[in-house]
């Protein structure tokens, strides 16, 4: 291109010089910290109190059972969104993770789920490597990849039902171990969180995903790999499917493109939001996405429990994500939302 | 042209009669590489299927299905263009199909009992209450700062939702009135209805485009959202209108869905949106706003559906359909960004 | 000196009248009790360092901010602006700093699109009428002698040309509204080189003659050229007035500062022989941005790049730290050639690149100031792949008293300082770094205030004792003289002269002419 003639300079001040120092703990992060939180106790409490039977029947834990396919999703669209894109194929990787285990896990033992995650891991990192080589928006990219992975999903299944043939015992304790009244399954999603947390706040790595996130253009100039970190972004995404798919299976026996699971797209974004993930990247706490996912979870079950009938719950469901949402979000004021 | 007046200063430099930078030709009919090679890998895709179904591809009976089978698409298009051109997105289309597709139907003569109010009245009703869904979303965008991707995500479970509570526990409502149902793919000049109306609402969507402030101030939002505020341009009237406009075309589609199933169901939209979105950018209008068009879109739609039709013809396994729309996708998207591939160039 | 006052005043009532105006944001008080007028054909100059309030005054008369206390008066009326809209139609047009345009659009809809809410002929009922449009801002872009054509997409136009259409724009606001037009140019010149400097002082006495303008700029002797009358703004308040015909730079840089310092010309004097060049440039080459560009940089000397737009020596400058790519020739770090390089790989060969778009490319938004600050070199901020948040703000603690960072609090966003004080912490981020061998500096001094100035210049020329070879491209010319060891002057993509300052002192008339 031409000769770098650009047009910004400073503008002496970009808000009134003598600002009031904005410190970590002001009251507007304060409720991003813990408006997700927040969110899912006062709807937990909601309908604890309009249905006490709910609590008291193991409400919570039937809650995290249905959680922990949502919650892994949404993790892993969280850190697709924190580097600055969308992953519209996750979801779609999470049901051809969980075909594939069905029908690799009777032969192949405890060694499996091993080959399903690289599987899946890996066209998580070819998503990655696309995005970042070739510049192409990810909402497209995804959107092209979902099409192709929906497609290997209902060729390889045969478009039926595949169920797991031998070996169910591998996956047993998933489900079948509790502790504190929550599945062990969920517990683990649970440690994956932290651990991404950990990641993003504690280590240099998360550093510059966090700086990609909030300006790419900045990151590329202070010598940070960008391409890498996509890379890394779209591989854990990936894996997070992956395990997602894991538990479909530890919880069904088995997977179609239409059965449990098939429709964790929008939930896992809407999760990943709720919980307080910026969609224009750079602001992700995956232990907030915890309770978003809980959050996501509860609508249905809330609702069928408070007696909605099934024609509205779509629309219950509709409305929820949206007042969520409205609520949850950092509202810095002059910020352009798309 | 007329002539340039020369300034009214002291005339230091004399007023230059030749611009210094004036168009080429090409940029000047706004038709440029891009389009052309989408044109022709219409064509492409057109001789390439008449050769392998020589016999079935190209008959006149081929091409009204493909066209009918694009109307909708088309249709839903218009909308989704402007709304993608501000930069936002609109995921809503499935349910307010589903919630204006059930209320036209219940509106109409159908299978439950009475006479209906008319098809005028019942379109009327049916858009109006996919507009009131467009409405609710763009309000919701611009004064509650919902991003429009959660917000449409919201709409869509909402507008579903409706038409489930429309639809109810009773049996399923049929039309009852069979001229209607056989009008959309009855043929006028030898083409099908549905593709007529589909052309009108395109045509009508391009020249809103080309010559209508609104649109102007859409593409000009699509590009830089700050400036627009700055210059006084009314953003957030922009947003709601083309939201309510594209709900409304989301809402014709799901009117004429419905009529070409004959019957009232929630669900008369599933697809729709994987469809109309990769169409849209196919056809070369970008995700991030600014650039594109109506008539960009339109041809996405018509590459799509071709493609699919050739490949149901050639005798491709259904399943593999949506994977063979990616596989264009990606195609079509790398293509187009790969010229302005730079180490500097940020794309998300 | 000042160009000839206008005979044309014939309203009584000023065209703008502030007084007592005040503006106070949570409980800093931004602008304080400023009362000014402006006639009818005068050209104002407003001049202050960064946050003395510039930025708030225009925003104020341009309807972005409602004063808190005081009186506007436009044309002898008490004007309330609660939007930009309604600065609009009262006559006052503004050329920002940054470009307000549609790059995606076209010249004619940019012009039309002026934000002045007025109906013209251009548009009936909504609809464009393409072809009055079309013609309509080809006549306003003849009177500011802009070459360029109403039907061009301004993402195709050069900067410059971008320049011109701004400026026609907030002319047509003032056709359209018929008022005395106030047009205000906020820093216009920033940008602009010497030739294009010469076409908007043209431009600024066309305007005299319909309206008023108020000029904001840095540049004091522009200022001085092209003004009537010069307000000085210091801590908030209008500190002074002057005819600009009454007063000279130092007495203006006084005034804005309000001591009499002025940084000395440095001499270096340098012993022994000079070492081996860090980095070589042999022939290097960019299609259409500069050839055959051949230099040396040493450590320890500054190395400056003059030239005006156009010149090539910004793509050179990104060229070697690997923003830019370059077609042929040879370039060496250290000694070795490099192959397919990029900016991670100079960041991690030691180079470092202060780049002029500073807040798109030189800081990360959104961060902290100690994060920022750490971001390239954590040095004791990291220890294997962990971060180590309190030595990150104990380093950032030092950096911001070094270099005495307003205000003091690293933990706060870096996106709120004001652009003097992300400038000192984007250059701590560099000077971080245990083993800085190559400094690149593009502009580093654009849009700051003297007094944030002279403290980068001074870390420039501590890092250059410490070793580090600098590439300098400097805003001025003077600034091109005090501080380099060599100067190299560069013309339309080449190389057209050589000095070195330890051999002959040039002149900037020396410089100039290799220049234009």
């Amino acid at each position: 291109m031409s000769e770098h003639a650009t047009a910004e300079t400073a503008a002496p001040e970009t808000t009134p010089d003598p600002a009031p120092p904005r410190r970590r703990f002001a009251p507007r992060n304060l409720w991003q910290t813990i408006g997700p939180i927040a969110v899912f106790v006062v709807f937990f409490v909601i309908i604890g109190i309009l249905q006490p039977d709910f609590v008291g029947g193991g409400g919570l834990g039937i809650l995290a059972i249905q959680a922990t396919s949502i919650l892994l999703v949404a993790l892993g669209q969280a850190m697709v969104l924190h580097v600055g894109s969308l992953d519209l194929s996750n979801a779609a990787l999470a049901i051809f993770a969980a075909i594939l285990l069905a029908l690799m896990l009777g032969p192949l033992g405890a060694v499996a789920p091993v080959l399903c995650l690289l599987v899946v891991t890996a066209i998580g990192a070819i998503n990655g490597l696309l995005v970042a080589y070739t510049q192409v928006p990810s909402f497209a990219l995804t959107l092209g990849t979902l099409g192709i992975v929906q497609a290997a999903s209902l060729v390889v299944s045969g478009a039926t039902t595949v169920y797991v043939t031998d070996n169910a015992a591998v996956l047993e304790p998933l489900f079948g171990t509790a502790l504190a009244g929550l599945p062990a399954a969920f517990w683990l999603a649970v440690i994956l969180a932290a651990l991404l947390w950990f990641l993003l706040r504690r280590t240099s790595v998360g550093q510059a995903m966090t700086a990609v996130g909030l300006n790419e253009s900045g990151a590329i100039f202070a010598g940070i790999r960008t391409r890498w970190i996509k890379v890394l972004a779209f591989a854990l995404s990936g894996l997070l499917a992956g395990v997602a798919g894991i538990m479909i299976i530890a919880q069904a026996g088995a997977a179609s493109s239409f059965g449990l699971g098939s429709d964790l797209l929008l939930p896992g974004i809407a999760a990943a939001i709720v919980g307080g993930t910026a969609i224009t990247g750079g602001a992700t706490n995956p232990l907030n996405v915890i309770f978003g996912a809980l959050t996501i979870t509860l609508i249905p079950i809330g609702a069928a429990t408070l007696g909605v009938p099934p024609q509205a719950q779509s629309l219950v469901y509709g409305l929820v994500i949206i007042i969520a949402v409205a609520l949850t979000r950092s509202r810095a004021s002059g910020e352009i939302v798309k | 042209m007329s002539p340039i007046k020369a300034g009214s200063s002291a005339g230091t430099t004399p007023a230059e009669a030749a611009p210094a930078a004036t168009p080429s030709l090409a940029k000047r009919l706004r038709f440029d590489v891009k389009s052309a090679g989408e044109l022709g890998a219409f064509v492409v895709l057109i001789v390439v299927f008449a050769i392998l179904n020589p016999s079935t591809f190209l008959t006149a009976k081929n091409i009204q299905t493909i066209l009918n089978q694009s109307a909708i698409p088309l249709i839903i298009a218009v909308g989704a263009t402007l709304v993608i051109l501000m930069g936002s997105i609109d995921l809503s289309v499935e349910g307010v199909m589903g919630a204006a597709g059930m209320t036209f139907v219940l509106m109409s003569a159908n299978s439950r009992g009475g006479t209906g109010y008319g098809v005028v009245v019942a379109l009327i009703v049916a858009v109006a209450v996919g507009m009131v869904l467009g409405l609710v979303s763009g309000l919701i965008h611009t004064r509650l700062r919902v991003p429009s991707f959660i917000v449409t995500l919201g709409v869509w479970y909402v507008g579903l939702g409706i038409a489930t509570l429309l639809f109810g526990t009773e049996q399923i409502p049929f039309l009852t009135s069979d001229s209607l149902k056989a009008w959309p793919t009855s043929l006028t000049l030898g083409l099908p209805n549905s593709f007529w109306l589909a052309v009108l609402l395109v045509l009508a969507g391009a020249a809103v485009g080309r010559y209508t402030r609104l649109a102007r101030w859409t593409y000009a939002i699509g590009n830089n959202e700050q400036i627009a505020l700055g210059n006084g341009i009314p953003v957030a009237r922009v947003k709601v209108i083309n939201f309510v406009g594209a709900a409304g075309c989301s809402a014709f589609a799901g009117v004429l869905a419905s009529i070409q199933i004959g019957a009232g169901s929630a669900t008369v939209g599933v697809g729709s949106l994987f469809l109309t979105i990769a169409a849209v950018v196919i056809g070369g209008t970008a995700l991030s706003g600014g650039k594109g068009g109506i008539l960009r879109s339109a041809l996405g739609v018509l590459l799509l559906t071709t493609l699919n039709n050739g490949l149901i013809l050639s005798g491709v396994s259904p399943n593999i359909q949506s994977g063979v729309s990616g596989v264009v996708l990606i195609a079509a998207i790398i293509a187009a960004a790969w010229p302005y591939r730079g180490r500097l160039r940020v794309s998300k | 000196m000042s160009a000839e006052l206008s005979t044309a005043t014939t309203s009584a009532a000023p065209t703008m009248k502030l007084t007592g105006i005040g503006k106070t944001f949570a409980r800093v008080q931004a602008v304080k009790d400023i009362s000014m007028e402006i006639r009818q054909g005068e050209v104002i100059g407003l001049i202050g360092e960064n946050g003395a309030g510039k930025s708030t005054l225009l925003k104020i008369l341009t309807g972005l901010h409602q004063p808190d206390t005081g009186v506007m008066e436009v044309n002898g009326k008490e004007v309330t602006f609660r939007r930009p809209q309604d600065a609009t139609a009262a006559g006052i047009g503004v050329v920002h700093q940054e470009q307000a345009l549609f790059t995606n659009l076209s010249v004619a809809e940019n012009i039309a699109m002026n934000g002045s809410g007025v109906k013209d002929q251009g548009t009936r009922f909504g609809i464009f009428r393409w072809r009055i449009l079309n013609q309509e801002a080809a006549e306003t872009l003849a009177r500011v002698h802009a070459k360029v054509d109403p039907r061009a997409i301004v993402g195709d136009l050069s900067f410059v040309d971008r320049q011109m259409v701004e400026i026609a724009r907030a002319l047509r606001v003032d056709e359209m509204v018929h008022a005395s037009p106030l047009v205000i140019l906020d820093e216009p010149t920033s940008v602009l080189e010497r030739d294009e400097t010469e076409v908007l002082e043209r431009e600024i006495r066309d305007l005299k003659k319909i309206g008023s303008v108020i000029f904001v700029s840095h540049r004091l002797d522009e200022v001085l050229r092209i003004c009537d009358r010069v307000v000085v703004m210091r801590a908030g308040e209008i500190v002074a007035e002057r005819a600009t015909a009454d007063v000279t730079e130092d007495e203006l840089f006084a005034l804005m500062i309000g001591h009499n310092e002025r940084a000395e010309v440095h001499s270096r004097d340098r012993e022994g022989a000079k070492p081996a060049p860090i980095l070589e440039v042999e022939g290097l080459r960019r299609d259409h941005a500069f050839h055959d560009v051949s230099f040396a940089l040493v450590p320890g000397h500054i190395l400056t790049i003059v030239g005006t737009n156009g010149s090539g020596r910004e793509s050179v400058c990104r060229a070697i730290f690997g923003a830019e790519p370059y077609d042929g020739g040879v370039l060496r770090v250290g000694g070795e050639e490099v192959r397919s390089w990029s900016m991670s790989k100079a960041v991690r060969s030691g180079m470092a690149y202060v780049p002029s778009e500073r807040r798109v490319e030189g800081m990360i938004g959104g961060m902290d100031a100690a994060e920022n600050l750490t971001l390239v070199h954590p040095g004791a901020a990291r220890s294997g792949p962990l971060l180590r948040k309190r030595a990150r703000a104990k380093i950032a603690a030092e950096w911001f008293e070094r270099l005495d960072v307003r205000p003091r609090d690293p933990a706060l966003d870096l996106a709120r300082f004001s652009g003097g004080n992300q400038q000192k912490v984007v250059m701590a981020k560099w000077l971080q770094s245990a083993d800085l061998k190559i400094l690149v500096l593009d502009h580093p001094l654009r849009g700051l205030d003297p007094g944030a100035a002279e403290t980068v210049n001074r870390q420039i020329r501590a890092a250059c004792d410490q070793g580090t070879a600098v590439l300098l491209l400097a805003d001025t010319l003077e600034e091109a003289l005090h501080m380099s060891d060599e100067i190299l002057v560069m013309r339309d993509g080449e190389v057209t002269a050589r000095f070195d300052l330890s051999v002959e002192a040039p002149t900037a008339i020396d410089l100039l002419g290799k220049m234009v």
